[in-house]
């Protein structure tokens, strides 16, 4: 496990993002409110550069005909098919099996790092 | 993201899409009185009655001159046609594709006129690699036939491009002029979808509109399926033995099945269709030919290998990516379980023969 730093807070201010090079890696680095998240820049469909999807909201779970928008600014649409990402977990919307890689961030002093080699990081799934 | 060339099977590439940077690039090629008309009011269209949430485009491709997606060859060039090792690109008109809906025949044929023209004028020069179809209005079939004497004599025209949406099923006797004018030119039929539902066009369901671009898009194979049956049977193929057809972007999966479903039925019922000299299935595998693009991806990947074994893949399959769309497909990323020998065949061989490129 290491830390790596990427930026400082003021880099990325709120609803920005930053994509940084760690070991051959592209992760984009993301504010979501004031919290910052790390994911990989690869979709795990056809391998699209993820992060130069619109970041955007979706719609909730609803009703029938009903449609409730939410979670605005919280969701990374491949800008290739449109799959959605949730940008604090990698999570597709669609499967719990589907996701892009995510990465834990460390906020301190105002520095963000991405921390790479945790265990319990998983690899997305092969699309095709 | 660049790919390395060197890894890559050279492909070509059936369904790529120009664009107009905007209505203005027709008016230099578009006759009177119409020029006028629509440089005044805009060149009209007859869209798809549906709007996706994604948009239609991907949103990694625009030029960084500003100009619209699709729209500026030199950086289509350099973003996928160079990169990915495509030795041809097949353009096909994204702007004007649906203008078969729009209710005047001979607008629509004087905008089919002036497309060809322009995609002759503006884009084979920029690239060798550039070639592609071009359009004709399927209001009129007499002014489409004297388009097609016009223009298929162009050595960078490959094929006649048509829209999915229609009046009526392909093989009725009304479009037959066309087929016979493509046969003369040795120029297959290319359907692509796009404004089914749109304009003068019938819904694009056989039970009518759907309610949204989901279920659209999903359900667009039920109106190839219609052409296809009805092409075979109306006997277009016996009538014009050299005529090809090409199902565009029209999913790919659904093919097998449709064709047991006709075999069957004609063994029963073949005294409707006496010109019919072969199983209907053997027309479609000698006339027509399928695109990739969006192929289907099942959750086990071995269930779309037993499909293409289920009908002639590897010869009917022609690759496409539908370049700059938002659901294309990269040739270095699908397809890749397939074996070498079939997999060059669709990747460019098909289509080299077919196209006689």
């Amino acid at each position: 496990m290491a830390v790596y730093p990427v930026a400082r807070t003021e880099e990325i201010p709120e609803g920005t993002f930053k994509i940084v090079q760690i070991e051959g890696r592209s992760i984009g680095v993301y504010n979501v409110k004031g919290e910052y998240y790390a994911i990989n820049n690869y979709c795990p469909h056809q391998g699209a550069e993820l992060c130069k999807g619109p970041v955007c909201g979706t719609t909730l779970e609803s009703q029938v005909y009903e449609f409730i928008y939410g979670r605005d600014r919280e969701i990374l649409r491949c800008p290739w098919h449109g799959w959605e990402f949730d940008i604090k977990t990698g999570k597709s919307l669609f499967s719990d099996k589907v996701r892009a890689r995510s990465y834990p961030v460390i906020e301190e002093d105002g520095q963000i790092g991405i921390v790479i080699g945790q265990p319990k990081q998983r690899e997305g799934t092969e699309g095709c | 993201m660049l790919k390395d060339k060197q890894e890559t099977m050279p492909v070509i590439d059936c369904d790529v899409h120009n664009q107009f940077r905007g209505g203005g690039d027709l008016l230099p090629y578009l006759d009177e009185p119409w020029r006028s008309q629509a440089a005044r009011f805009g060149v009209p269209s007859a869209g798809a009655p549906y709007a996706s949430p994604v948009g239609n485009k991907r949103k990694d491709a625009d030029p960084p001159s500003g100009l619209p997606v699709g729209s500026d060859p030199a950086f289509m060039l350099e973003h996928y046609v160079n990169p990915f090792n495509v030795e041809y690109a097949l353009l096909c008109s994204d702007s004007i594709i649906g203008i078969s809906g729009f209710a005047d025949p001979d607008y629509a044929a004087a905008i089919c006129r002036a497309y060809n023209d322009y995609v002759i004028a503006e884009w084979f020069p920029v690239s060798s690699k550039f070639k592609g179809y071009m359009c004709v209005a399927m209001q009129d079939p007499a002014q489409a036939v004297r388009e097609i004497e016009r223009i298929a004599p162009h050595p960078d025209i490959v094929a006649v491009c048509v829209i999915g949406g229609s009046r009526m099923p392909y093989g009725d006797r009304y479009f037959h002029p066309i087929y016979e004018a493509c046969q003369r030119h040795q120029l297959p039929l290319l359907i692509h979808p796009g404004a089914e539902g749109g304009g003068i066009f019938n819904p694009p369901t056989a039970v009518g509109y759907v309610s949204n671009y989901l279920q659209w898009h999903t359900c667009l194979p039920q109106t190839y399926m219609a052409h296809l049956v009805s092409l075979v049977c109306e006997g277009v193929f016996e009538k014009y033995p050299e005529f090809k057809v090409v199902l565009c972007e029209g999913g790919v999966t659904w093919l097998p099945p449709l064709l047991w479903r006709l075999d069957k039925n004609f063994k029963a019922l073949r005294s409707s269709a006496p010109w019919l000299k072969r199983m209907p299935s053997e027309y479609v595998r000698d006339h027509c030919f399928m695109t990739t693009q969006p192929i289907e991806e099942p959750n086990n990947l071995k269930h779309l290998d037993m499909m293409f074994e289920m009908f002639d893949a590897e010869n009917m399959l022609l690759f496409s990516s539908d370049y700059p769309h938002w659901d294309f497909d990269d040739p270095t990323q699908i397809l890749r379980r397939l074996p070498e020998e079939k997999k060059r065949k669709i990747f460019s061989e098909n289509a080299r023969k077919l196209f006689r490129l």
